[in-house]
């Protein structure tokens, strides 16, 4: 049941980011929430290795906004880097190539300017504030964020940094992105102490109780 | 002339909200402040009529520059254009008395709605 209310109330957040997203490049864009696991890092590194691996390739652009207050996390929004110069490109309504090499480009496009990264960090700080601040509301608790920020990793350098953060569990959710029929696989990676895991459960369960009202 | 200061530390949100409004409102002259306290100098230096002023900045963030703007400016035109979905915060801005609480993105719509704002506020003021 537990399960059940998180994923209703992820994919509610995430679905008003969808509606987010959409008002900023001006296109229809729907976002799908297929799974959410909770992962145990001690216990269960590979299985984070994996969750990311089997959707995403490639170098990892990670934009993440670090909250406290009630709960005490990370919140990190993960696309593969090589789709995320074109979508730059929407945000900014600047002229896109067509359709169908809508998201491949040439390695010299692949460098990010100062500006590139500013975009990047300001819809990732939309995007999570989203859905973090919707499932605040529904939960009743309220965070503080830290300043929004945005990196590019590879894979491994990724695990090293998510391992050594202090946080014991972490919540990963795929994401499909669909804009103009393209895909793009990402995921939404919540980094939660053991105290903020047990005080979500805590608040779902009496989120549960009203709704046997 | 209508002078507007905006308070942002993400250029882009800088000029999504400039672009945006000078549409609705050809007049208007921007100044811009890439932080808390930038932000509170340039209000003092400028003087502007309106604030379009973002809440998570760096060096101070956007609550605290709206309560010390109120203390120089108690007639300070504030809008908060903000990412924070959160209840408790939009209803913290609202208690400090800014005109409105917008969520970005800041939209063709938003800023019509805004740029409406501003012509009532500028008539009453006569």
């Amino acid at each position: 049941m537990y399960y059940d209310i998180i994923t209703e109330l992820f994919n509610i957040s995430v679905g008003k980011a969808a509606g987010i997203l959409s008002e900023i490049v001006n296109r229809k864009i729907i976002l799908d929430v297929p799974e959410i696991k909770l992962i145990l890092k001690e216990e269960d590194a590979v299985d984070l290795d994996a969750c990311i691996s089997d959707k995403i390739s490639g170098a990892l652009m990670v934009s993440s906004i670090s909250f406290e207050n009630n709960l005490k996390g990370k919140a990190n929004l993960i696309f593969p880097t090589e789709k995320m110069k074109k979508f730059i490109h929407l945000c900014m309504n600047e002229e896109v190539a067509g359709k169908d090499d809508f998201f491949s480009i040439s390695e010299e496009e692949m460098d990010f300017t100062p500006i590139d990264f500013d975009v990047i960090m300001e819809i990732g700080n939309i995007v999570l504030n989203c859905i973090m601040g919707e499932i605040g509301n529904f939960l009743k608790v309220n965070f503080n964020y830290s300043l929004p920020d945005v990196k590019i990793f590879d894979r491994q350098t990724f695990y090293n940094d998510s391992e050594n953060d202090g946080y014991s569990h972490v919540l990963v959710l795929h994401i499909t992105f669909v804009i103009d029929e393209i895909e793009i696989e990402g995921a939404i990676i919540v980094d939660l102490t053991l105290s903020s895991i047990q005080i979500l459960l805590e608040k779902i369960k009496e989120l549960e109780a009203e709704f046997h009202v | 002339m209508v002078s507007i200061l905006v308070i942002d530390d993400s250029v882009f949100s800088q000029r999504v909200t400039a672009d945006l409004i000078k549409k609705m409102l050809p007049e208007a002259e921007f100044h811009f402040a890439n932080d808390g306290e930038q932000g509170l100098e340039a209000y003092k230096e400028l003087n502007p009529d309106f604030v379009f002023l973002d809440l998570l900045m760096p060096k101070l963030n956007g609550l605290d520059v709206v309560r010390l703007l109120r203390k120089y400016d108690a007639g300070a035109n504030i809008f908060v254009i903000s990412a924070d979905v959160q209840k408790s915060v939009k209803d913290k801005a609202v208690e400090l008395g800014v005109m409105e609480f917008i969520n970005k993105p800041f939209t063709a719509e938003k800023a019509e709605l805004t740029a409406k704002i501003i012509r009532e506020r500028i008539n009453e003021a006569g």
